[in-house]
Protein backbone atom coordinates (compact mmCIF):
# COMPACT_ATOMS: atom_id res chain seq x y z
CA UNK A 1 0.00 0.00 0.00
CA UNK A 2 2.63 2.53 0.92
CA UNK A 3 4.66 1.29 -2.06
CA UNK A 4 1.71 2.50 -4.15
CA UNK A 5 1.64 5.70 -3.07
CA UNK A 6 4.75 6.37 -3.01
CA UNK A 7 5.40 4.71 -7.17
CA UNK A 8 8.18 7.66 -7.88
CA UNK A 9 10.76 6.19 -5.20
CA UNK A 10 12.79 3.45 -6.41
CA UNK A 11 13.60 0.42 -4.22
CA UNK A 12 17.38 1.37 -3.41
CA UNK A 13 16.31 4.87 -2.44
CA UNK A 14 13.82 3.78 -0.41
CA UNK A 15 16.11 0.82 1.06
CA UNK A 16 18.69 3.66 2.00
CA UNK A 17 16.07 5.17 3.73
CA UNK A 18 15.18 2.57 5.82
CA UNK A 19 19.12 1.66 6.38
CA UNK A 20 19.67 5.50 7.47
CA UNK A 21 16.45 5.76 9.64
CA UNK A 22 17.13 2.43 11.51
CA UNK A 23 20.74 3.73 12.06
CA UNK A 24 19.93 6.73 12.95
CA UNK A 25 16.73 5.42 15.72
CA UNK A 26 19.31 3.43 17.03
CA UNK A 27 21.67 6.27 18.11
CA UNK A 28 19.41 8.14 19.53
CA UNK A 29 17.64 5.18 21.63
CA UNK A 30 20.99 3.79 22.76
CA UNK A 31 22.20 5.86 26.25
CA UNK A 32 25.20 8.34 25.81
CA UNK A 33 25.13 10.10 28.77
CA UNK A 34 22.24 13.11 28.52
CA UNK A 35 19.40 13.78 31.63
CA UNK A 36 16.14 14.99 31.66
CA UNK A 37 14.34 16.39 29.01
CA UNK A 38 16.95 16.02 26.41
CA UNK A 39 17.11 11.91 27.21
CA UNK A 40 13.13 12.01 26.75
CA UNK A 41 13.29 14.22 23.58
CA UNK A 42 15.69 12.06 21.71
CA UNK A 43 14.14 8.95 23.12
CA UNK A 44 10.63 9.71 21.75
CA UNK A 45 12.35 10.73 18.58
CA UNK A 46 14.41 7.68 18.13
CA UNK A 47 11.05 6.13 18.73
CA UNK A 48 9.23 7.83 15.57
CA UNK A 49 12.75 7.50 13.62
CA UNK A 50 12.05 3.50 14.19
CA UNK A 51 8.79 3.40 13.14
CA UNK A 52 9.57 5.14 9.61
CA UNK A 53 12.75 3.03 9.43
CA UNK A 54 10.03 -0.26 9.43
CA UNK A 55 7.50 2.01 7.52
CA UNK A 56 10.40 2.05 4.51
CA UNK A 57 11.67 -1.49 5.11
CA UNK A 58 7.78 -2.77 4.77
CA UNK A 59 7.16 -0.50 2.18
CA UNK A 60 10.40 -2.35 0.35
CA UNK A 61 9.68 -5.33 1.41
CA UNK A 62 8.28 -7.12 -1.49
CA UNK A 63 10.49 -5.01 -3.84
CA UNK A 64 13.66 -6.88 -2.26
CA UNK A 65 14.22 -9.43 -4.97
CA UNK A 66 17.91 -9.01 -6.40
CA UNK A 67 18.44 -5.51 -4.93
CA UNK A 68 19.77 -6.82 -0.92
CA UNK A 69 20.60 -10.08 -2.01
CA UNK A 70 24.10 -9.03 -3.23
CA UNK A 71 24.98 -6.98 -0.70
CA UNK A 72 23.98 -9.08 1.86
CA UNK A 73 25.95 -11.63 0.25
CA UNK A 74 29.00 -9.82 0.21
CA UNK A 75 28.98 -8.82 3.90
CA UNK A 76 28.23 -12.44 5.11
CA UNK A 77 30.76 -13.76 2.47
CA UNK A 78 33.66 -10.92 4.31
CA UNK A 79 32.53 -11.91 8.02
CA UNK A 80 33.27 -15.50 6.78
CA UNK A 81 36.45 -15.04 5.42
CA UNK A 82 38.30 -12.73 7.23
CA UNK A 83 37.31 -14.76 10.48
CA UNK A 84 38.47 -17.30 8.88
CA UNK A 85 41.78 -15.85 8.37
CA UNK A 86 41.72 -14.89 12.12
CA UNK A 87 41.14 -18.51 12.65
CA UNK A 88 44.21 -19.36 10.97
CA UNK A 89 46.58 -17.00 12.17
CA UNK A 90 45.28 -16.52 16.00
CA UNK A 91 48.12 -17.00 18.24
CA UNK A 92 45.82 -18.43 21.31
CA UNK A 93 43.92 -21.83 20.23
CA UNK A 94 40.86 -20.36 22.07
CA UNK A 95 40.61 -17.46 20.02
CA UNK A 96 41.13 -19.83 17.11
CA UNK A 97 37.84 -21.63 17.81
CA UNK A 98 36.15 -18.55 18.88
CA UNK A 99 36.57 -16.88 15.39
CA UNK A 100 35.87 -20.03 14.00
CA UNK A 101 32.18 -19.87 15.41
CA UNK A 102 32.23 -16.66 13.71
CA UNK A 103 33.60 -18.39 10.69
CA UNK A 104 30.51 -20.44 11.12
CA UNK A 105 28.02 -17.65 11.38
CA UNK A 106 29.61 -15.96 7.56
CA UNK A 107 28.86 -19.80 6.11
CA UNK A 108 25.71 -20.01 7.83
CA UNK A 109 25.25 -16.36 6.27
CA UNK A 110 26.17 -17.30 2.86
CA UNK A 111 24.62 -20.70 2.68
CA UNK A 112 20.97 -18.50 3.47
CA UNK A 113 22.08 -16.20 0.59
CA UNK A 114 22.50 -19.15 -1.48
CA UNK A 115 19.24 -20.52 -1.02
CA UNK A 116 19.79 -23.44 1.37
CA UNK A 117 17.89 -22.03 4.58
CA UNK A 118 17.62 -26.11 6.11
CA UNK A 119 21.78 -26.27 6.21
CA UNK A 120 22.43 -22.47 7.05
CA UNK A 121 20.13 -23.05 10.17
CA UNK A 122 21.79 -26.63 10.57
CA UNK A 123 25.50 -25.15 10.33
CA UNK A 124 24.87 -22.99 13.41
CA UNK A 125 23.06 -25.88 15.43
CA UNK A 126 25.49 -28.20 14.89
CA UNK A 127 28.59 -27.11 13.98
CA UNK A 128 28.78 -24.54 16.15
CA UNK A 129 26.13 -25.43 19.18
CA UNK A 130 27.93 -29.15 19.35
CA UNK A 131 31.28 -29.58 17.28
CA UNK A 132 32.91 -25.73 18.47
CA UNK A 133 31.66 -26.49 22.34
CA UNK A 134 33.58 -30.31 22.05
CA UNK A 135 36.43 -28.62 20.62
CA UNK A 136 36.65 -25.71 23.78
CA UNK A 137 35.94 -28.55 26.24
CA UNK A 138 38.77 -30.35 25.04
CA UNK A 139 40.97 -26.89 24.92
CA UNK A 140 39.62 -26.59 28.45
CA UNK A 141 40.80 -29.85 29.47
CA UNK A 142 44.04 -29.76 27.95
CA UNK A 143 45.70 -26.49 27.01
CA UNK A 144 48.42 -24.96 29.54
CA UNK A 145 47.88 -21.60 30.93
CA UNK A 146 49.24 -19.26 28.77
CA UNK A 147 50.72 -19.28 25.34
CA UNK A 148 52.34 -22.45 24.78
CA UNK A 149 55.86 -21.93 22.48
CA UNK A 150 54.53 -24.37 20.22
CA UNK A 151 51.29 -21.67 19.61
CA UNK A 152 53.98 -18.81 18.86
CA UNK A 153 55.55 -20.65 15.72
CA UNK A 154 54.85 -22.38 12.43
CA UNK A 155 55.83 -25.18 10.77
CA UNK A 156 57.24 -24.02 7.14
CA UNK A 157 55.03 -20.80 7.17
CA UNK A 158 56.44 -19.53 4.00
CA UNK A 159 56.11 -22.90 1.83
CA UNK A 160 52.66 -23.04 3.76
CA UNK A 161 51.58 -19.97 2.70
CA UNK A 162 52.42 -19.73 -1.14
CA UNK A 163 50.98 -23.12 -1.75
CA UNK A 164 47.74 -22.25 0.12
CA UNK A 165 47.90 -18.45 -2.42
CA UNK A 166 48.76 -21.02 -5.22
CA UNK A 167 45.83 -23.19 -4.45
CA UNK A 168 43.86 -20.24 -4.45
CA UNK A 169 44.82 -18.99 -7.55
CA UNK A 170 44.19 -22.09 -9.61
CA UNK A 171 40.66 -22.61 -8.04
CA UNK A 172 40.15 -18.91 -8.90
CA UNK A 173 41.45 -19.57 -12.56
CA UNK A 174 39.07 -22.52 -13.21
CA UNK A 175 36.15 -21.21 -11.41
CA UNK A 176 36.51 -18.08 -13.72
CA UNK A 177 36.66 -20.26 -16.91
CA UNK A 178 33.44 -21.42 -16.28
CA UNK A 179 31.83 -18.20 -17.60
CA UNK A 180 33.68 -17.89 -20.29
CA UNK A 181 33.35 -21.80 -22.07
CA UNK A 182 29.58 -23.20 -22.62
CA UNK A 183 29.53 -26.41 -19.99
CA UNK A 184 27.77 -29.67 -21.10
CA UNK A 185 26.34 -29.33 -17.86
CA UNK A 186 24.38 -25.50 -18.81
CA UNK A 187 21.54 -27.75 -21.11
CA UNK A 188 19.74 -29.08 -17.92
CA UNK A 189 16.15 -27.90 -18.59
CA UNK A 190 15.68 -26.93 -14.79
CA UNK A 191 18.98 -24.33 -15.60
CA UNK A 192 16.78 -21.21 -16.82
CA UNK A 193 13.68 -21.73 -14.76
CA UNK A 194 15.96 -21.03 -11.85
CA UNK A 195 17.78 -18.28 -13.00
CA UNK A 196 14.46 -16.92 -13.42
CA UNK A 197 13.28 -17.42 -9.73
CA UNK A 198 16.81 -16.49 -8.17
CA UNK A 199 16.53 -13.39 -9.74
CA UNK A 200 13.61 -12.56 -7.47
CA UNK A 201 9.38 -13.33 -8.13
CA UNK A 202 8.95 -8.95 -9.00
CA UNK A 203 10.82 -10.25 -12.01
CA UNK A 204 10.28 -14.11 -12.74
CA UNK A 205 7.76 -13.51 -15.96
CA UNK A 206 5.78 -16.50 -15.32
CA UNK A 207 4.58 -18.29 -11.92
CA UNK A 208 4.98 -21.45 -13.60
CA UNK A 209 8.65 -21.34 -14.56
CA UNK A 210 9.06 -20.64 -10.92
CA UNK A 211 6.48 -23.26 -9.15
CA UNK A 212 7.85 -26.28 -11.25
CA UNK A 213 11.84 -25.93 -10.92
CA UNK A 214 13.85 -27.95 -8.79
CA UNK A 215 15.13 -24.79 -7.51
CA UNK A 216 16.05 -23.86 -3.59
CA UNK A 217 14.20 -20.72 -2.72
CA UNK A 218 10.91 -23.05 -3.12
CA UNK A 219 8.60 -22.23 -0.17
CA UNK A 220 8.30 -25.82 0.89
CA UNK A 221 12.18 -26.21 1.22
CA UNK A 222 12.35 -28.39 4.07
CA UNK A 223 9.68 -30.52 2.88
CA UNK A 224 11.32 -31.08 -0.72
CA UNK A 225 14.88 -31.45 0.68
CA UNK A 226 13.48 -34.72 2.88
CA UNK A 227 11.86 -35.87 0.65
CA UNK A 228 14.71 -36.18 -1.36
CA UNK A 229 16.94 -37.24 1.38
CA UNK A 230 14.50 -39.84 2.76
CA UNK A 231 13.49 -41.00 -0.91
CA UNK A 232 16.50 -40.88 -3.42
CA UNK A 233 19.64 -41.49 -0.38
CA UNK A 234 17.70 -43.79 2.25
CA UNK A 235 20.59 -46.17 2.11
CA UNK A 236 22.89 -43.30 3.04
CA UNK A 237 21.05 -41.99 5.74
CA UNK A 238 21.29 -45.41 7.14
CA UNK A 239 24.48 -45.33 6.57
CA UNK A 240 25.01 -42.19 8.04
CA UNK A 241 23.50 -43.37 11.04
CA UNK A 242 25.29 -46.84 11.83
CA UNK A 243 28.39 -44.68 11.06
CA UNK A 244 27.26 -41.62 13.98
CA UNK A 245 26.76 -44.79 16.07
CA UNK A 246 30.03 -46.68 15.04
CA UNK A 247 31.76 -43.27 15.82
CA UNK A 248 29.92 -43.27 19.36
CA UNK A 249 30.90 -45.97 20.50
CA UNK A 250 34.61 -45.99 19.91
CA UNK A 251 35.62 -42.65 21.03
CA UNK A 252 33.81 -44.02 24.55
CA UNK A 253 35.82 -47.37 24.06
CA UNK A 254 39.43 -45.35 23.20
CA UNK A 255 38.44 -42.90 25.63
CA UNK A 256 37.54 -45.10 28.98
CA UNK A 257 40.38 -48.49 28.04
CA UNK A 258 43.00 -45.31 28.93
CA UNK A 259 40.85 -44.07 32.01
CA UNK A 260 40.81 -47.52 33.25
CA UNK A 261 44.44 -47.75 33.97
CA UNK A 262 44.93 -44.97 36.71
CA UNK A 263 41.52 -44.00 38.32
CA UNK A 264 39.01 -46.89 39.04
CA UNK A 265 35.29 -46.41 38.86
CA UNK A 266 35.14 -46.29 42.88
CA UNK A 267 37.08 -43.34 43.29
CA UNK A 268 34.29 -40.76 42.03
CA UNK A 269 34.42 -36.89 43.41
CA UNK A 270 32.49 -37.82 46.70
CA UNK A 271 34.68 -38.95 48.63
CA UNK A 272 37.06 -35.90 47.61
CA UNK A 273 37.88 -34.23 51.04
CA UNK B 1 24.41 -19.16 -20.36
CA UNK B 2 25.87 -17.92 -17.69
CA UNK B 3 25.75 -19.71 -14.45
CA UNK B 4 22.62 -18.26 -11.91
CA UNK B 5 23.33 -15.44 -9.82
CA UNK B 6 25.92 -15.70 -7.20
CA UNK B 7 27.24 -18.49 -8.30
CA UNK B 8 30.51 -18.09 -9.05
CA UNK B 9 30.74 -15.66 -6.05
CA UNK B 10 30.02 -19.06 -3.75
CA UNK B 11 32.28 -20.72 -5.54
CA UNK B 12 35.14 -18.41 -4.74
CA UNK B 13 34.30 -18.33 -1.40
CA UNK B 14 34.19 -21.49 -0.92
CA UNK B 15 37.82 -21.95 -2.83
CA UNK B 16 38.93 -18.90 -0.32
CA UNK B 17 37.74 -20.84 2.72
CA UNK B 18 39.41 -24.16 1.37
CA UNK B 19 42.72 -22.47 0.82
CA UNK B 20 42.89 -20.86 4.21
CA UNK B 21 41.90 -24.42 6.35
CA UNK B 22 44.86 -25.97 3.97
CA UNK B 23 47.15 -23.41 4.94
CA UNK B 24 46.24 -23.71 8.55
CA UNK B 25 46.91 -27.49 8.70
CA UNK B 26 49.98 -27.20 6.69
CA UNK B 27 51.33 -23.93 9.54
CA UNK B 28 49.95 -24.89 12.53
CA UNK B 29 51.48 -27.20 15.32
CA UNK B 30 48.76 -27.05 17.69
CA UNK B 31 46.63 -30.29 17.61
CA UNK B 32 43.36 -28.47 17.83
CA UNK B 33 44.08 -25.80 15.87
CA UNK B 34 45.00 -28.13 13.00
CA UNK B 35 41.78 -29.90 13.08
CA UNK B 36 39.77 -26.36 13.31
CA UNK B 37 41.59 -25.69 10.00
CA UNK B 38 40.06 -28.80 8.64
CA UNK B 39 36.64 -28.01 10.37
CA UNK B 40 37.08 -24.68 7.99
CA UNK B 41 37.93 -26.73 4.70
CA UNK B 42 34.96 -28.94 5.25
CA UNK B 43 33.03 -25.57 5.27
CA UNK B 44 34.48 -24.05 2.42
CA UNK B 45 33.65 -27.51 1.08
CA UNK B 46 29.92 -26.91 1.89
CA UNK B 47 29.59 -23.34 0.05
CA UNK B 48 30.91 -25.43 -3.20
CA UNK B 49 28.22 -27.76 -3.06
CA UNK B 50 25.65 -25.59 -2.13
CA UNK B 51 26.53 -23.03 -5.01
CA UNK B 52 26.76 -26.31 -7.57
CA UNK B 53 23.32 -27.46 -6.26
CA UNK B 54 21.74 -23.60 -6.92
CA UNK B 55 23.64 -23.75 -9.90
CA UNK B 56 21.90 -27.48 -11.16
CA UNK B 57 18.87 -26.67 -9.62
CA UNK B 58 18.71 -30.09 -7.75
CA UNK B 59 18.98 -31.24 -4.12
CA UNK B 60 22.21 -33.10 -4.74
CA UNK B 61 24.37 -30.83 -3.17
CA UNK B 62 22.30 -30.08 -0.04
CA UNK B 63 21.96 -33.42 0.55
CA UNK B 64 25.65 -34.03 0.23
CA UNK B 65 26.39 -31.35 2.62
CA UNK B 66 24.34 -32.68 4.92
CA UNK B 67 26.23 -36.00 5.40
CA UNK B 68 29.49 -33.47 5.29
CA UNK B 69 27.97 -32.23 8.27
CA UNK B 70 27.49 -36.22 9.90
CA UNK B 71 30.94 -37.10 8.96
CA UNK B 72 32.43 -33.98 10.50
CA UNK B 73 30.63 -34.73 14.29
CA UNK B 74 31.81 -38.07 13.84
CA UNK B 75 35.36 -37.31 12.78
CA UNK B 76 35.20 -34.33 15.52
CA UNK B 77 34.58 -36.96 18.09
CA UNK B 78 37.46 -39.45 17.18
CA UNK B 79 39.85 -37.11 16.70
CA UNK B 80 39.28 -35.02 19.70
CA UNK B 81 39.70 -37.93 21.55
CA UNK B 82 42.64 -39.00 20.56
CA UNK B 83 43.82 -35.36 20.79
CA UNK B 84 43.08 -36.00 24.42
CA UNK B 85 44.98 -39.14 24.66
CA UNK B 86 47.98 -37.73 22.97
CA UNK B 87 47.99 -35.13 25.52
CA UNK B 88 47.80 -37.43 28.10
CA UNK B 89 51.02 -38.61 26.57
CA UNK B 90 52.64 -36.07 25.94
CA UNK B 91 51.97 -33.01 28.28
CA UNK B 92 51.46 -30.99 25.01
CA UNK B 93 48.97 -30.37 22.10
CA UNK B 94 51.93 -29.92 19.91
CA UNK B 95 51.96 -31.70 16.57
CA UNK B 96 56.47 -31.81 16.68
CA UNK B 97 56.08 -33.86 19.41
CA UNK B 98 54.97 -37.06 17.83
CA UNK B 99 57.73 -36.28 15.07
CA UNK B 100 59.63 -39.98 15.87
CA UNK B 101 56.75 -40.85 13.36
CA UNK B 102 58.10 -38.97 10.49
CA UNK B 103 59.35 -40.78 7.78
CA UNK B 104 63.36 -41.27 7.94
CA UNK B 105 64.13 -39.24 5.03
CA UNK B 106 62.83 -36.20 6.91
CA UNK B 107 64.87 -33.58 9.14
CA UNK B 108 63.73 -33.05 12.64
CA UNK B 109 62.10 -30.33 14.11
CA UNK B 110 64.12 -28.07 16.29
CA UNK B 111 62.62 -25.71 18.19
CA UNK B 112 65.02 -22.70 18.76
CA UNK B 113 64.22 -19.95 21.77
CA UNK B 114 61.95 -17.52 21.46
CA UNK B 115 61.95 -14.42 22.33
CA UNK B 116 59.42 -13.59 26.00
CA UNK B 117 56.51 -12.50 25.15
CA UNK B 118 56.08 -9.00 27.28
CA UNK B 119 51.74 -9.22 26.94
CA UNK B 120 50.26 -8.31 30.21
CA UNK B 121 47.84 -10.57 31.41
CA UNK B 122 44.23 -10.20 30.54
CA UNK B 123 42.26 -9.14 33.53
CA UNK B 124 38.87 -10.56 33.67
CA UNK B 125 35.85 -9.01 35.49
CA UNK B 126 35.22 -10.10 39.47
CA UNK B 127 31.62 -11.34 40.29
CA UNK B 128 30.79 -9.83 43.47
CA UNK B 129 29.40 -12.21 46.02
CA UNK B 130 26.00 -12.28 46.45
CA UNK B 131 24.15 -14.01 49.35
CA UNK B 132 25.02 -15.30 52.48
CA UNK B 133 26.06 -18.62 52.89
CA UNK B 134 23.89 -20.73 54.59
CA UNK B 135 24.76 -22.98 58.11
CA UNK B 136 25.26 -26.31 56.45
CA UNK B 137 24.27 -29.15 58.82
CA UNK B 138 26.71 -31.80 59.05
CA UNK B 139 24.48 -34.57 60.03
CA UNK B 140 22.20 -33.84 57.41
CA UNK B 141 24.53 -34.13 54.84
CA UNK B 142 25.74 -37.33 56.20
CA UNK B 143 22.07 -38.82 56.24
CA UNK B 144 21.81 -37.75 52.62
CA UNK B 145 24.60 -39.51 51.63
CA UNK B 146 22.93 -42.59 49.98
CA UNK B 147 20.17 -41.00 48.63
Amino acid sequence: MIASLLPAISPGTLLSAAVASTAGSLWLLLPRGQTGTAERASRWLGALLGVAALACFIATGHRLGGLGEEAVFLLVSLVAVVSGAATVVSRSPVYAAIWFAMTLAGVAGVLLVLGAQFLGVATIVVYAGAILVMFLFVLMLAQPAGLAPYDRVSNEPLLSAVAGAVLLGVLSLSIGRLTAEPAACCTMPSKASLAAAAAGPATAADPAAVGQAGDALANDHVARLGAELFGRHLLSVEVAGVLLLVALVGSVAIISRSGASDAGPSTTGRTAP
Amino acid sequence: MTPAPLVLDGLVVGAILFALGLVGILARRNLIVMFLCAELMLQGISVSLVSWSRHHGDWGGHVLVIFVLTVAACEAAVALVFVLQAFARTGRLDAAAWQSLRESNLPRTVDHELPAVDTVPPTFPRLTPAGVEPAVDEDALLEREHV
